[in-house]
């Protein structure tokens, strides 16, 4: 082991070639992860924001909350189910945002609610709103009123959350009252009328199970779908479809990943193979030249992983806003361990040849 | 040329890995083209085979069809600006629709003013909508319920609409999407929620009078109607949300792809000249020329090239196949692998520059003298 050591500290410019190759598929990998978690983010903050574990839609919506119409009825009949504890509106509406002295206009994503949620506490009055720390970019400040569509609504804003946009739109919390005048003076046909949200959030009195809560709901109240947050962000459109692809994507990357590792010591192996037979011959085993080979694809996959995380992190801070890219701890931690795991598998394919290596060689000068 | 190929069958294994790894990324490049283009060309699709030349829209949208209402006072300005022959009313949104069978389906649905700006331009065939309740769909969403002559309803409201045509590549928002009558998508809106005070349209679509440029008209409509913001056909396209981004983010995966290819396939041939260069020399100092070494070596790259050729663009087109659902279908286009496959065979030699470099630098004469080897340090 120490040996494998020794030799990476001594002929580091041996190591150089794997190590660049490594680089690049590390910030490869960590692009592709951030940006499939950017898509995955900017569709299901919302719900994943919410604190209750049941968000009920109009059946016919699809699950979108956009079509969705819940009316005052229907949500009365799901406050009545037995085992709901509370149920509270929701509502959404896509407006541009005037920002005053800045000519650029804001895109906001206004949501109407009725009870607080992990990020925002509870609505505030009417015309005033908790805006998403993303409207920073767009000049948005404290205490400011920012005017919606063309209707010019106005909502003061009185303090910030965060990581809550929706569909890359900064999100605005008002209360239900100012969501419904914004959305039915800016967009008439998406009107609500009084009492009608686009979806309904349910948390159940302790005990009561989840899933059989949502069945309870879809059986009592006609037209409405209850799902489970999960469920509920399963089913945004695309969302399974961009997951797959890019999940499929990054299998591949790890699998070449793999193979550059095995390959880059394949030629190593051989050609140091007459050293290899020599240190056989005075008594290293084959398990001490493998462990010494594993040990040096894993420095080199951490020395490239570290390379390529700042690079990742680099190149986040130079890329265009328009491409969404979002690098969570989470996913440094995925590559790393998938990378590593690649390494290790693709140096293994060289063990054989390791073995085979007969230490008699070393006097035949092999 | 069989001295190159002896080498490679004598380095079976070395050669396979390289193979292999080429062949994973190149798989990886065309992949990630045939879903960069299928995407872009069902987001954009709707907007891009309409017959309007010059889109308008309001100008709080920011180029969003989804965000944009144009209204009733703008289009009847639109309509009086010089150089305009034909304006009309285009509506954009999406609906619920239960097809034969009882499946639900996110269907986009584009009114038009018959006759008008905003018809889809590549009927394939049938016809186009002529009266209330006909559509035209998109031809690759026939088989998945939206065929000639079948019917589909838009809930709630319980709206029939009737497919009496197909159009090639209308599809917008990555969904299926249907082209109809402006009454009737006014119908659907307000059918579908009957609580809407007022059903505004997405866009105002422009036909150009003769010989009016129509970049030149976008400019006039936007300084002259207040609220809003023309563009051309081509812009438009261009500025939708989301266009740029699927475009730099795929830009920049490629671009690191292409790069790992190169940085692979030179360091690859590099060491194995470094390794084999007290043979090289020796060859050469009994008569080998250096053309006849550089040969070999091209010859190898281009076999290697070849070969992850060979695996990646079948692989890339089952893969392609296998991803395709009812939802959304990517296809592999014939010039992106020819484009490719060009690119990847040029960069690969020059990948391999830097072999070419120690072989044409050879000294017949260092085979008198024992030579070091070298290799990766």
């Amino acid at each position: 082991m120490k040996l494998a050591w020794r030799e990476l500290i001594r002929r580091p410019r041996r190591f150089v070639v794997a190590g660049a190759a490594l680089t690049l598929i590390a910030l490869l990998l960590l692009v592709l992860g951030g940006i499939l978690d950017a898509l995955i983010g900017s569709s299901t903050g919302l719900l994943e924001a919410q604190s209750a574990p049941l968000i009920v839609y109009s059946s016919d919506s699809k699950g979108s909350i956009d079509r969705s119409r819940v009316d005052a009825s229907q949500m009365e009949a799901i406050a009545a189910v037995p085992g709901v504890r509370v149920a509270s509106g929701l509502g959404v509406a896509f407006l541009a945002g005037h920002v005053p002295g800045r000519a650029a206009l804001a895109d906001v994503a206004v949501f109407g609610y009725e009870a607080s949620n992990r990020e925002v506490p509870a609505p505030p009055s009417s015309g005033r709103g908790y805006a998403d720390a993303s409207l920073k970019d767009d000049g948005v400040s404290l205490g400011q009123t920012i005017e919606l569509g063309t209707a010019r609504t106005p909502v003061r804003v009185i303090g910030w959350v965060q990581g809550t946009d929706y569909n890359q739109q900064g999100g605005l919390w008002v209360d239900p009252s100012t969501w419904r005048e914004a959305l039915n003076d800016n967009i008439p046909d998406a009107a609500v009328a009084p009492g009608t949200f686009q979806a309904v959030l349910v948390t159940p009195e302790g005990g009561t199970q989840v899933a059989m809560l949502a069945n309870a709901i879809d059986v009592a109240v006609p037209g409405v779908s209850a799902l489970t947050i999960p469920e509920a962000i399963d089913g945004i459109p695309g969302v399974a479809q961009q997951q797959s692809v890019f999940t499929s994507i990054i299998g591949v990357t790890f699998a070449v990943a793999g193979i550059v590792v095995a390959l880059f010591f394949a030629l190593l192996t051989i050609e140091r193979i007459g050293l290899l037979g020599v240190l056989k011959a005075i008594g290293a085993s084959s398990r001490t030249l493998a462990a010494g080979l594993s040990l040096q694809a894993l420095l080199i996959t951490s020395g490239a992983l570290a390379l390529g995380s700042v690079l990742a992190l680099v190149l986040a801070r130079v890329i265009p806003a328009a491409v969404p890219l979002s690098l969570s701890p989470g996913r440094f931690v995925f590559t790393a361990v998938g990378l590593i795991a690649a390494a290790l598998i693709g140096s293994a394919i060289s063990f054989r040849r390791i073995v085979r290596i007969d230490p008699a060689s070393a006097v035949g000068g092999a | 040329v069989r001295f190159a190929l002896a080498e490679i069958r004598r380095a079976k294994f070395r050669f396979a890995l390289l193979i292999g790894a080429v062949a994973l990324l190149v798989f990886l490049i065309l992949f990630q083209q045939a879903l960069a283009g299928s995407l872009l060309g069902q987001f954009t699709g709707g907007l891009q085979r309409q017959s309007a030349m010059v889109i308008v829209y309001n100008a709080d949208a920011r180029r969003s069809v989804d965000a944009s209402r144009v209204l009733p006072s703008q289009i009847a300005a639109v309509a009086k600006v010089p150089g305009v022959e034909l304006s009309g009313p285009i509506g954009e949104a999406t609906f619920s629709a239960r097809l034969r069978g009882g499946e639900l389906k996110e269907t986009t649905v584009f009114g038009y003013e018959l006759g008008g700006p905003g018809a889809p331009t590549t009927l394939s065939s049938g016809r186009l909508p002529a009266a209330p309740g006909e559509a035209v769909a998109s031809s690759s969403d026939a088989s998945g319920g939206y065929g000639i002559g079948q019917t589909i309803t838009v809930v709630p409201g319980d709206t029939p609409l009737t497919i009496v045509g197909l159009a090639d590549g209308i599809q917008f928002n990555v969904q299926p999407t249907l082209f109809t009558s402006y009454a009737t998508f006014d119908r659907l809106a307000r059918a579908t929620n009957p609580s809407a005070t007022e059903v505004l349209p997405n866009l105002v679509g422009v036909e150009p009078a003769a010989d009016v440029d129509p970049i030149a008209l976008a400019n006039t409509i936007t300084e002259q109607v207040r609220g809003v913001e023309a563009l051309d056909r081509a812009a438009a396209v261009a500025a939708l949300p989301g266009v740029s981004s699927i475009q730099q983010s795929f830009a920049i995966i490629l671009g690191l792809a292409f790069v790992v290819v190169v940085l692979l396939t030179g360091f690859f041939f590099l060491i194995l000249t470094v390794q084999k260069l007290p043979s090289l020399t020796l060859l050469s100092a009994v008569g080998a020329t250096g053309r006849f070494l550089l040969g070999n070596l091209l010859l190898q790259v281009v076999v290697v090239i070849g070969a992850a050729l060979a695996i990646a663009i079948p692989l890339t087109a089952l893969s392609v196949s296998t991803a395709s659902d009812a939802a959304f279908t990517a296809t592999v286009e014939p010039r992106t692998v020819i484009v490719t496959a060009t690119a990847i065979v040029l960069l690969g030699i020059a990948s391999a520059l830097g072999a070419m470099r120690r072989i044409a630098k050879i000294d017949p004469a260092d085979a008198t003298s024992p030579l070091t080897g070298g290799g990766l340090g």
